[in-house]
């Protein structure tokens, strides 16, 4: 009962989101300046030579040979979609009214248009290379399949006669409804029916559906669900599980589920047997630290103990990636940890846990990304062993099965929050007075880019675990992040990839030890979605420990658009500037840069200390959703609490450097 | 205190209500002998095994078995008791399950038959656009830069064309991007998911095996070269089959779906006896 009244209320959180059609301003209206160097004409160095290169042996694998597949040794290109999906089978969505199931959800996240749980037609912007449908793991009954007609199941008379009630009029069948009921409740059905191999659950029709939208190479379809440990009343410590195989391996067991445990070791230890039983792979990523009232990255065990070295390396086995940003705001990082950080203050749902309990001071410490990392790098200098080494995930956690996360497409996360005047002022969730989220503070976000070599079950998985991988707010902007010792200006005029890999580590990787004398660089590189906004700057943050073993952090703006105009004064980058006109929710890329590229040199680099650094891309001011919706709908929102523009962003998964 | 301040009192409310309820049940409920009965029978057990081995993968120890059993009869016995309060009645959350596993009972129903080929040619025709095999190609592209007409675009293309010309590195060309230098045999609609729908739409009719430009994509002016091409074809049924089922069968149980609500829909009588015009003042 406790827990239907607490799932009720929060089907009633709602959220806001726009619903004009992409009224979207045109893109590259101006030509800006490139970096890596100004555009004076199209061709190098090598155009006006007029001379045969001598052979380059380095150069052989470009000519194009026989097959057209050789030469592919690193992934080239990313590949966006969604790893927390909640269709009408869970339920707290189906609960809540959302009507549309896995098959409408991977339907729509392939790029087809279909109807809405509120009657509207939607069809994203821009299709999804991949999914993960993550249904919350509680099962729902689903004894009546029997009655399909299978043949093996009509040699039984009692099967039949069911079968054939249920096909004539409605009087008869809910006459051989009540009866099957009747058996199942007093375990009398037919053997036939009860054979395993018929017991059909909704997780083996889950699986089904996912079988059936996988087309390798054109479009993903994750098996997987949402492990949903709401600890101690509603401290969010939800796990999406990601599957590297197929049905086959999938269906041998049930998912894991809260009422057989809370405590994330419990699931880890799960999944190690589940590995063991059936052959097949999995992984897990955690989300909503920001609604965990400190207890996503604390630095003590489920049940308050001290961290030991085997809880860090399960948590770092099999917790490769973080979900930093979705519908519920984001968890990268929080003012009050960085107070330095100009763009922290972003998208924050940091009053309360997922119920909305009010935050104890010294919570947020254990709920961002940020924080951990640095934490991690402590943990991992006392126990040998670092359980906050994960890559960056986004995704939109829709419970109305649409992972429409686009600003100007922005179908929230419940039905009764999909496109409406009223949405932006309504309450996305009421637990009570003070415990109060408006539905003006939903996030149209987000999606993970996963560098893979190709678009497969497998593929994207390994690349998932090995945490080459970033976040978006939702734009699909492509962002490289390369480190090594020996990157210079000079690899950041050509292709990023082909120096990035030749002379370092991807994200999500460690940096060898450091040669003698030598300091880390990093190539990153960016280039604007193309439907969206240019790019404002890229940051790259670094995390380390103190030689008092204290973390710290630090924020370089390592490259920006506009160069010609913007400069760092007093130790800040000047503003890109905001074209946006929030009345007709437009704007222009009259400013910023369509793409981004450096090479960076850590300044204050000390070879004897733990250190972490990712990068951080953003966008120049664009509309929020709640500008498309005052737009669409032809409404004031006059509160000036309510963000009408954003600035979208990557954060990328990072890289590690150890002393030796 | 009044008589009328007890009478608003919600307690006392609570109290009558619970009392009406307790003798109306008394009164409809028909002496029901498993009402306050449980058996656990093989039965009961063996099933509760069969969800612990779906569950773990393994049989459950007899520690843990007698766990289950133990689970079985409090949920069971906390059920019971709720429904006969009439507690699972008007929840919300009950109703949209109970939704939902009619519904799909009704899906189910329409899937027991799989197509025949002559249902799924005759599907193939009337939906032929959604069939479409798009062209395949493999290209190499030069980034010329960001602006897609005038004379400085003009000269790029003819500075990039005279060093191809003369054998230099494709890849050594132009200006810097992260977009790939070279996709290999990608349908046209994925290269539009990358390039954007022009730039796809014309590397559809450029000419094979030749540098050509300046070629618009939604990034800027490129110098192409298709080294192959497979052109888009009408679909035929056995190349594309497995995409017809999969179509067939969704518009099946879409249907399926409508149909059984229409048909009960018919089997009621619905009559509005309230004001459902919401104008707002």
């Amino acid at each position: 009962m406790r827990q239907l009244v607490i799932g009720t209320v929060l089907l009633a959180a709602a959220c806001g989101g726009p619903q004009s059609p992409p009224a979207k301003p045109a893109a590259d209206a101006t030509p800006a300046v490139q970096l890596g160097g100004p555009p004076s004409s199209a061709g190098t160095a090598t155009a006006d030579s007029g001379e045969i290169q001598p052979a380059d042996p380095a150069k052989f694998h470009k000519e194009p040979g026989y097959s057209p597949y050789a030469g592919r040794r690193y992934p080239e290109r990313p590949y966006f979609g969604d790893e927390h999906v909640h269709t009408a089978w869970s339920v707290d969505a189906g609960g809540s009214g959302a009507t549309l199931g896995p098959e409408e959800a991977t339907r729509f996240a392939r790029g087809e248009e279909i109807t809405s749980t509120s009657g509207q037609p939607v069809k994203l912007g821009q299709p999804l290379d991949w999914v993960a449908i993550t249904d919350h793991s509680d099962m729902m009954g689903m004894i009546t399949e029997i009655k399909g007609g299978n043949p093996e199941m009509m040699a039984d008379s009692t099967l039949k006669r069911w079968r054939d009630m249920f096909n004539g009029g409605p009087v008869e069948a809910k006459k051989a409804v009540m009866e099957l009921v009747a058996a199942q409740a007093n375990k009398k059905l037919p053997p036939a029916a009860t054979d395993p191999k018929f017991a059909k659950s909704v997780w083996a029709k889950n699986t089904t559906i996912a079988e059936k939208y996988n087309e390798p190479g054109r479009f993903t379809a994750f098996i997987g669900y949402e492990w949903t440990s709401n600890a101690g009343g509603g401290d969010n410590l939800h796990r999406n599980i990601i599957y590297r195989d197929n049905k086959d391996k999938a269906d041998q067991v049930l998912p894991y589920t809260t009422f057989q445990s809370e405590n994330p070791e419990d699931l880890w230890k799960w999944m190690t047997e589940w590995e063991k039983t059936t052959g097949g792979k999995l992984l897990a990523i955690p989300h909503n630290g920001n609604l965990s009232n400190g207890r996503m990255f604390a630095l003590t065990t489920f049940s308050g103990d001290p961290l030991t070295k085997a809880w860090a390396d399960a948590r770092q086995r099999w917790e490769p990636l973080f979900e930093a940003i979705q519908m519920k705001g984001q968890s990268e990082s929080h003012p009050s940890l960085s107070p330095t950080d100009d763009f922290a203050a972003y998208e924050l749902w940091d009053r309360g846990n997922l119920t909305q309990t009010p935050k104890k001071p010294g919570m947020i410490a254990g709920e961002y990304a940020r924080e951990a990392l640095k934490n991690g790098l402590k943990v991992e200098q006392d126990l040998g062993s670092n359980p906050f080494k994960f890559g960056m995930a986004g995704g939109t956690d829709t419970h109305n099965g649409l992972v429409a996360a686009e600003e100007d497409n922005f179908f929230a996360k419940f039905p009764s929050a999909e496109p409406r005047p009223d949405r932006w002022d309504e309450d996305a969730m009421n637990f009570g007075p003070d415990r109060i989220v408006k539905g003006w503070e939903m996030t149209a976000a987000g999606y993970t880019a996963v560098w893979s070599t190709g678009n497969t079950r497998t593929e994207l998985w390994d690349a998932m675990m090995r945490r080459e991988t970033y976040a978006t707010s939702g734009p699909r902007m492509i962002v490289r992040f390369f480190g090594g010792y020996d990157f210079t200006q000079a690899d950041a005029t050509r292709t990023p990839s082909v120096a990035g890999y030749a002379k370092g580590v991807p994200m999500g990787s460690d940096l060898p030890a450091a040669p003698a004398g030598k300091v880390p660089t990093f190539l990153v590189a960016a280039l604007k979605d193309k439907f969206s906004g240019n790019l404002d700057r890229i940051q790259i943050i670094k995390g380390w420990l103190g030689r008092d073993g204290k973390p710290q952090e630090k924020i370089y703006d390592v490259v920006w658009g506009d160069k010609d105009r913007r400069t760092i004064v007093d130790g800040k980058l000047t503003p890109v500037g905001n074209t946006v006109d929030v009345a007709t929710a437009t704007w222009t890329n009259t400013i910023g840069d369509p793409e981004l590229v450096t090479v960076w040199r850590d300044p204050d680099f000390d070879p004897s200390v733990r250190a972490v650094y990712y990068a951080r891309v953003l966008e120049i001011p664009t509309p929020r959703w709640t500008a498309y919706d005052a737009a669409y709908f032809k409404i004031k929102i006059t509160n000036p609490k309510v963000p009408m523009t954003t600035q979208e962003r990557a954060f990328t998964s990072p890289i590690w450097y150890s002393p030796k | 205190m009044r008589i009328r301040t007890i009478l608003a009192e919600p307690m006392l409310h609570f109290v009558l209500i619970g009392i009406a309820l307790f003798t109306a049940y008394r009164w409809v409920s028909p002496a029901d002998s498993g009402g306050r009965r449980i058996v656990i029978t093989q039965g009961v057990v063996d099933d509760l095994k069969a969800q612990h081995v779906a569950a773990r993968g393994r049989e459950p120890s007899t520690s843990e078995l007698n766990h289950l059993v133990e689970s079985y009869v409090h949920e069971e016995i906390l059920y019971r008791e709720g429904a006969r309060l009439g507690l699972e009645r008007d929840d919300i959350v009950v109703k949209r399950r109970v939704r939902q596993k009619i519904e799909m009972i009704a899906e189910e129903d329409a899937s027991t038959r799989a197509p025949t080929d002559a249902e799924l040619s005759a599907y193939l025709v009337a939906n032929q656009a959604r069939f479409v095999q798009p062209a395949i190609v493999s290209f190499e592209q030069v980034f010329i830069g960001e602006a897609t007409s005038g004379r400085r675009v003009a000269y790029a293309a003819a500075v990039t064309r005279e060093a191809l010309r003369k054998g230099a590195d494709a890849e050594e060309l132009g200006r810097a991007t992260l977009l790939p230098h070279r996709m290999a045999r990608t349908p046209a609609d994925l290269v539009a998911r990358d390039f954007g729908a022009s730039f796809a739409a014309a590397l559809e009719k450029v000419p094979v095996g030749e540098w050509v430009g300046p070629i618009d994509s939604s990034f800027g002016a490129h110098y192409v070269r298709v080294s192959h091409r497979t052109p888009a074809v009408p679909p035929q049924l056995a190349a594309v089959r497995d995409h017809v089922v999969r179509e067939w069968e969704n518009e099946r149980r879409q249907r399926a779906r409508n149909d059984a609500y229409t048909k009960m829909r018919a089997e009621y009588q619905v009559s509005i006896e309230a004001e459902l015009t919401t104008e707002r003042r």
